[in-house]
């Protein structure tokens, strides 16, 4: 029985981090095309463009860092 | 330039280029995954021990409820306030030395904040949220010392960064959600209530159908419900936000921590350097959205609807 709730640990980690990285995935590669659009029609506003892609990215990654804290806290304290 | 110290050029970062790689491909082998996988015994000097995590912070002085991310934050808080003490003593018109470089944080912080808030409220956040960006941004630098999470005392690592303690994080998160609401009633005083409390339509549209006016009321009825509605999911938004302040900045740096502990596992030369400077930026980046998210929290908190 024990072994049982070791591999539906592991696998739930699995899932939550697998899963949760998905949904960030598309949503950075979406405003790395919106930033790349935005810099082809608009070249001279390079640095605006950066700074708030990269404030951006950091809230869309947030999510997938949600996930990462649900697998840590499957594998090493549940 | 010649063509002749051009192409030495060229030939030296080629050259370097090479020997780097030759360097992952060896401490990969050497090293005990890679070794698994090639079939060759590990080298001694790059068998890197197993990264081990534990999420709660260890006290390496066993009969002291002193743990090893307070240790830090207290070193923090010393550099910090030795920084600023230091440097603005015998304050100069025209800076130089330290206090340039505090006056050139604090400019910039302070155009920051300004530019959403405006002179008066950007004067009420300037302090905590800066204070709040610094204390992160501490933490988060400090920690890529070498030595922390690597001398022991007791067997315990005497040294962890701050923010990979769950407990700083909300600590950070429950004085921003505090300040917010605060600055939110100092703003508006009382009427600040209303923007949880919203019974004016409702009372409205109730006051119209008891007066006789039901097409009227039927109406505003549906609006008055949707108002108090949302005002009750603002409470939610409120406290939820506590929540994802603290997970995003631990979780991010735990992160950090561990997939750098994990590189110099598997490959221990070159290649973990790449992940430190990472570590370095998202250090800042993170303390910029903690710090910035409470400065936008507090400009809606205070601004004034129509």
């Amino acid at each position: 029985m024990e072994i049982w709730a070791d591999v539906a640990k592991l696998i739930g980690a699995g899932l939550a981090i697998g899963l949760g990285a998905l949904g960030p995935g598309i949503g950075i590669g979406i405003l790395g095309m919106g930033a790349m659009n935005a810099l082809g029609r608009n070249p001279e506003a390079r640095g605006a463009i950066m700074t708030n892609m990269i404030l951006a990215i950091a809230f869309a990654e947030a999510v997938a860092i949600y996930a990462l804290v649900v697998a840590i806290l499957l594998i090493f304290v549940a | 330039m010649t063509e002749k110290s051009y192409r030495g050029g060229l030939l030296k970062i080629v050259v370097l280029a090479i020997a780097l790689f030759a360097m992952i491909i060896i401490s990969f082998i050497g090293s005990e995954v890679g070794s698994g996988i090639v079939g060759s015994k590990p080298i001694s000097f790059l068998n890197v021990e197993a990264p081990k995590y534990h999420p709660a912070p260890e006290r390496p002085f066993h009969n002291l409820p002193i743990t090893n991310t307070m240790i830090t934050a207290w070193i923090s808080i010393v550099v910090l306030g030795g920084l600023f003490f230091f440097g603005t003593r015998n304050m100069k018109l025209v800076p130089t030395g330290l206090q340039n470089f505090l006056e050139l944080i604090v400019e910039a912080a302070a155009n920051f904040i300004e530019d959403p808030a405006g002179e008066k409220h950007g004067r009420w956040f300037f302090s905590v949220c800066t204070t709040i960006f610094l204390f992160v941004v501490g933490n988060a630098w400090l920690s890529l010392i070498p030595g922390f999470e690597t001398i022991s005392v007791n067997g315990e690592p005497l040294f962890r960064n701050a923010n990979t303690d769950l407990n700083v994080p909300a600590a950070l998160a429950v004085v921003s959600f505090c300040f917010v609401e605060y600055w939110g009633f100092k703003a508006k005083g009382i009427a600040y209530l209303k923007t949880f409390f919203h019974f004016g339509p409702l009372w409205q549209a109730i006051k119209f159908i008891l007066a006789g006016n039901i097409k009227a009321g039927a109406g505003g009825l549906l609006n008055g419900f949707v108002a108090v509605f949302a005002g009750l999911l603002e409470i939610l938004s409120h406290l939820i936000r506590m929540m994802s302040f603290t997970f995003r900045l631990f979780g991010n740096m735990t992160a950090g921590m561990i997939l750098v502990m994990i590189m110099l596992f598997l490959i221990p030369w070159v290649l973990p350097t790449i992940f430190y400077g990472m570590e370095a930026f998202f250090g800042f980046v993170q303390a910029m959205i903690f710090g910035g998210l409470t400065l936008g929290f507090a400009c809606a908190a205070v601004m004034e609807e129509e």
